[in-house]
């Protein structure tokens, strides 16, 4: 490879670095974004496979009872006959002072070597303190040093049993370590670990289960299952670990599902940005190929500077992408794992270290398509000899001959992607595959109807001789036009696709919180939301809430986990208000709805969630083995309702069917209080949180506006990372079609500095430049809408409901696609600024001698 | 100013008038530089100081060797570049005063531009190429347009052709195109750079003796470039450019071919 080739084609990056380095920031937007997301979905994953891995340890089974726990004394006759491979559990969230939600987990330490040792790091912990001092706990590892405490702080823990101030202590300085150099302080630690240990004793105090257990965890061969379970009183279960995991994992996965589809977008956009600004870069140079041709310089040669400089401006710009990607990765994980507290597990995700797969995923994506879109060009520049040969006008007409190609194969696609969604094939994963077929048909139809959209302009403008320059350019560069709209339409239709889903959504829960709470006030126990579920209030408590609040009416309702044949289940227990069926969002009942109050009553009978129904697929008449009061019965399924309460889903069971052969459950998970027409609920209130401060259990008075901000809080987050990788997306596409408009203006100088001859004043080529940015803008837009649309409807209709079991109705949320679209003319506007402004400053003799 | 008496087949009164207030504002030389020097940043001065006048209906040819600044000459008269000493006056109105929208205005008005490499609007038609200089420079309205520039097409032999884009014409016709769009809105002064430099010297002669018969019936002045001391003799005067200034060339007629 000669020197002067070399420069010859290096030179560029001196005579235009605007260019050049735009070509670069492609490659690192696009490697960034996608290695982002990667990482954030992964981090998902991990933390909840971590949070499994953690709370189970190494157990294989685990012998589980009521929401309320068990008698610890099982736990010692259980060793006493000889299971020694057990180890007593008590658990549960709790709040710290600053708000964080932790999961303490009491374990017995002289117990626990086997179970958790390499997980939680417990088998060389400090246990001795544990057991003999009260009120101690070990925060994970590296807690102390992310908080900056010395080796011991007290804290003040907020769970079920009330407010309890507890001794921190650090692992590692127990260990007579330096807290810097923790043994096993690597990745493992740092990820997901989440879990504060302490003492058996202790978290009993904090988490108000004096004398219970929650489960015992056990190590069984496969010979001893039966025996076991076949000793088991009653009120027990004995469960296999992994079907306990099951319906999380389940979860996490439509969680990661739908990151996915994102990051296969976000992959998607970056491959336009970066494609067509690698092309652009060789393009540009196109006569500097024709030039060394035709001095004599081999293809072989020109194909080695290609080569180079793709491969240069690859590889640096995946490794500062990489970089750049790993920093937006901290941002997006803290999203995730939020989400992932919210919902499931209190989980800390401090860090994560890309995977080979992302990184290969990466690299193939900055430095194989930087070769590639490179290479294309160059090999088409370098095979004709001739400067005449090598022009745009050929290129353009071939671009034009592959848009009718395209579209062709483009409506294929959107059949097959149509044909999925009617016959209903392959479920979840069919459903993101009739997404990418739609996806992908619609993109590749868009530069046949953009050719055709702007010929049509550039009739209509006939005799306009200045917007015709303008439109007929943008149609002629069609290969630079078509890319660059295509990556905004995209990043524009998944912004509206997420609006729509995100609305319909949110919209459907608010009505449904609006219907499911149908108390005027609510007394839960005073613990963290999400320790809600496990905490009680006594039972005895209905007449004293009526004489403080002068109720009509009293209801309660308990959820609690409970064995059924379907493995473990929420189950919900309700003493419902006498109208509350009229409330109830049922979807379809078994029986006449006049009858459905009195059967859920009388007879062995539930209602379940629309979740529930989809993940564990059942329906009407079918029947369920629960673990009710008194042991197992089957209950039918006479009504399925609508509930987002609970993506994994629950059954609903009205207490007398639930205490029908035993006792009721100890305990009250919350009361639902009606006040007579016109009653002041402030006044109620006030006497009620007097009375209250009066008992030994601490309770809250809450009213539904309350429960019902909560709720929308926790969704918002839940979808604030959508919401940000709308706004990632958007950027790449924003910065893809300043690229594009950049290339189209550059491409166009010399017809530019020829009109400014014949008299355009420096303003009508800046109008001439952002009329093309707002064609392409307004184009992109009109064609999200339809495609946006189409996306919502389908991750409402087939991807949630597949994946949640959730229904909703489509709401159009025409405000968001009205901000959408203003948004994409506007950022198309916006970048036509840098190359209008370029345009009209530009001088005029250099650019009109360049060779045509 | 002599242009208002020329004969210039199916001009009317309207457009005329037009032409009037265009151009015949004022009457004293349509070009005139005083002095005026040129260097390209960073590099040593092309025009030392150049000091010429074009009479109105004067056409000026000038020759020299290649890359003694005679293009640069035409940009400076253009308006396209500035001098950095020295005055360019065009159509009596000093360019160093104006500032770049004022200067693009005088010479949309005042100038037609024929380039070597002809410099067609690939987007648009051989008409609306031709309608471009009427639209930017006058406000004739649509019909009007059309009708100059369809009138002018026909002058140059194209009248059939002006549906096609620029890329299915011959050079020569391409060129033709051209020398109609310089002279469609009546300028005062062609300013034309080796207008025949692309092309064959039967095609040259033709296109040559086209703009010469375009000039003359429109009656606008010419300064042209050419490296053809043939072609220059056929004009009123011949200037070489030598070291960076212009002088008259030692024998205008009877030069060798
Ligand atoms: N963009 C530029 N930057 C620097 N120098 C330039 C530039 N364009 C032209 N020159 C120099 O200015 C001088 C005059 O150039 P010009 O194009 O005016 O010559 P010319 O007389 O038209 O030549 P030719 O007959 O070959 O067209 C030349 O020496 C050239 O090297
Ligand atoms: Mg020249």
């Amino acid at each position: 490879m000669s020197g002067l080739v070399l420069r010859a084609w290096l030179r560029d990056w001196r005579r235009r670095p605007l260019q050049r380095v735009l070509t670069l920031i492609g490659v690192i937007i696009g490697v960034a974004v996608v290695l982002a997301v990667d990482l954030a979905n992964q981090s998902a994953q991990r933390a909840f496979d971590r949070s499994m891995d953690e709370v189970a340890g190494a157990a294989t089974h685990q012998v589980l009872g009521p929401a309320s726990g068990f008698d610890e004394a099982f736990y010692r006759d259980l060793r006493m006959a000889g299971w020694r491979d057990a180890a007593p559990i008590v658990e549960g969230p709790a709040r710290l002072p600053d708000g964080a939600t932790i999961y303490v987990l009491g374990v017995d330490p002289l117990a626990e070597g086997p179970f958790r040792g390499a997980a939680s790091d417990i088998g060389d912990a400090p246990v001795q303190r544990l057991v003999t001092e009260p009120g101690t706990i070990l925060p994970p590892a590296g807690w102390f040093r992310a908080s900056g405490e010395a080796h011991e702080a007290r804290r003040v823990l907020e769970a079920a049993g009330g407010e309890h101030e507890v001794t921190l202590i650090d692992r590692a300085a127990e260990r007579d370590e330096g807290p810097g150099e923790e043994a096993g302080d690597g990745a493992a630690d740092d990820m997901g670990a989440s879990l504060w240990v302490t003492d058996i004793a202790t978290a009993q105090v904090l988490l108000d289960r004096l004398g219970r257990l929650d489960r015992i965890d056990l190590r069984l061969a496969d010979n001893e299952v039966e025996a076991l379970a076949a000793a088991l009183p009653a009120e027990l279960e004995l469960v296999a670990v992994e079907s306990r995991g099951q319906a999380a994992r389940q979860l996490a996965q439509a969680f990661r599902i739908n990151l996915t589809a994102m990051s296969l977008l976000a992959l998607l956009i970056a491959a336009f940005l970066i494609y067509n600004t690698q092309t652009f870069a060789v393009l540009r140079r196109r006569e500097v190929i024709a030039s060394l041709r035709l001095v004599g310089v081999g293809r072989r040669a020109i194909f080695g500077v290609v080569l180079l400089e793709a491969l240069l401006v690859g590889v640096i710009g995946t490794v500062l992408g990489a970089l750049l990607g790993v920093a937006l990765a901290q941002v997006l994980v803290a999203q995730v794992a939020q989400t992932v507290t919210d919902h499931f597990f209190a989980v800390a995700v401090t860090g994560v270290t890309p995977r080979p797969l992302a990184l290969a995923a990466v690299f193939l994506l900055g430095v194989g398509l930087s070769l590639a879109a490179a290479l294309a060009p160059a090999w088409e520049a370098a095979r004709a000899a001739s400067p005449a040969g090598t022009g745009r006008g050929g290129l353009e007409r071939r671009a034009r001959g592959w848009a009718a190609w395209l579209a062709l194969a483009a409506i294929i696609l959107l059949l097959a992607g149509v044909g999925m969604i009617v016959t209903g094939a392959g479920a979840l994963v069919g459903g993101f595959v009739a997404l990418f077929l739609l996806i992908a048909g619609f993109v590749l139809l868009l530069p046949w109807v953009l050719a055709w959209t702007l010929r049509g302009l550039a009739a209509l403008v006939r005799g306009v001789t200045l917007p015709r320059i303008a439109v007929r350019s943008l149609e002629r560069s069609l290969s630079r036009s078509a890319p660059a709209t295509s990556a905004l339409t995209l990043a524009l239709a998944a912004a509206i696709g997420v609006a729509v889903m995100v609305g319909s959504f949110r919209g459907s829960v608010e009505q449904w919180l609006g219907q499911a709470l149908t108390s005027d006030l609510y007394v839960v126990p005073a613990a963290p939301a999400s320790a809600r579920g496990g905490a009680r209030l006594p039972e005895g408590w209905t007449a004293g809430l009526v004489a403080q609040s002068g109720a009509v009416s009293v209801s309660s309702g308990t959820t609690q986990e409970v064995v059924s044949d379907r493995g473990l289940v929420d189950l919900y227990v309700v003493r419902p208000h006498g109208d509350w069926l009229q409330y109830l969002p049922l979807l379809e009942t078994a029986v006449p709805r006049e009858a459905l109050g009195a059967r859920l009553a009388a007879d062995d009978a539930v209602l379940v969630t629309e979740p529930f129904a989809a993940h564990h697929d059942v329906g009407l008449g079918d029947r369920l083995s629960l673990a009710a009061a008194g042991g197992r019965r089957a209950f039918e399924i006479l009504g399925i309702y609508r509930d987002y309460g609970n993506p994994q889903g629950t059954v609903l069971m009205t207490q007398a069917a639930f205490a029908r052969g035993g006792a009721p459950p100890d305990g009250v998970g919350s009361f639902g209080l009606r006040l007579p027409e016109g009653a002041d609920a402030e006044q109620a209130v006030e006497r009620l949180e007097a009375w209250l401060a009066e008992q030994q259990r601490a309770a809250l008075v809450t009213r539904p506006g309350d429960i019902e901000q909560e709720s929308m809080a926790i969704f918002d987050r839940t979808f604030a990372i959508t919401h940000l990788l709308r706004v990632i997306t958007l950027v790449v596409a924003f910065i893809a079609i300043l690229g594009a408009l950049i290339a189209l203006q550059m491409e166009r100088a010399r017809e530019f500095a020829t009109l400014r001859s014949l008299g355009l004043l420096p303003g009508g080529v800046r109008g001439l430049v952002v009329l093309q940015g707002g064609v392409l803008g307004v184009f992109a837009a009109l064609a999200a809408i339809p495609l946006g649309l189409g996306m919502g409807w389908l991750l409402i209709e087939v991807i949630n409901r597949e994946a949640f079991g959730w229904g909703m109705d489509l709401r159009l949320p025409w405000v968001e696609v009205g901000e959408t679209v203003l948004l994409g003319v506007g950022a198309a506007l916006l970048a036509s600024v840098i190359p209008a402004w370029r345009m009209a400053r530009m001088r005029l003799v250099p650019a009109l001698r360049e060779v045509p | 100013m002599s242009t208002g008496t020329t004969q210039h087949p199916g001009l009317n009164g309207q457009q005329k008038a037009d032409r009037m207030s265009e151009s015949s504002s004022f009457s004293g030389p349509v070009l005139r530089l005083i002095g005026a020097a040129f260097a390209y940043p960073g590099e040593g001065e092309v025009l030392h100081g150049v000091d010429f006048e074009l009479a109105p209906g004067e056409r000026v040819a000038i020759v020299g060797e290649s890359g003694s600044g005679k293009s640069t000459l035409l940009h400076l008269a253009a308006g396209l570049e500035a001098a950095d000493r020295g005055e360019v006056h065009l159509a009596g109105e000093a360019l160093a005063g104006l500032d770049e929208a004022a200067r693009t205005r005088l010479r949309r008005a005042k100038v037609g531009i024929v380039f070597q490499s002809f410099h067609l609007i690939p987007t648009l038609t051989v008409l609306e190429n031709v309608m471009l200089p009427l639209e930017l420079a006058t406000d004739a309205n649509a019909a009007e347009r059309r009708e100059r520039a369809g009138r002018q097409l026909t002058a140059v032999g194209l009248g059939d052709k002006g549906d096609r884009y620029p890329e299915a014409l011959s050079g020569g016709e391409q060129q033709r195109v051209a020398i109609a769009r310089a002279l469609v809105h009546q300028p005062a002064l062609i300013l034309a750079d080796e207008p025949t430099g692309n092309l064959d010297s039967r095609t040259g002669e033709t296109i040559f003796g086209l703009l010469l018969e375009q000039v003359r019936a429109t009656g606008c002045s010419l300064l042209l470039v050419t490296h053809s001391h043939e072609l220059a003799g056929r004009l009123d005067r011949v200037l070489t450019m030598r070291d960076g200034v212009l002088q008259l060339s030692e024998a205008t007629e009877g030069v060798p071919a």
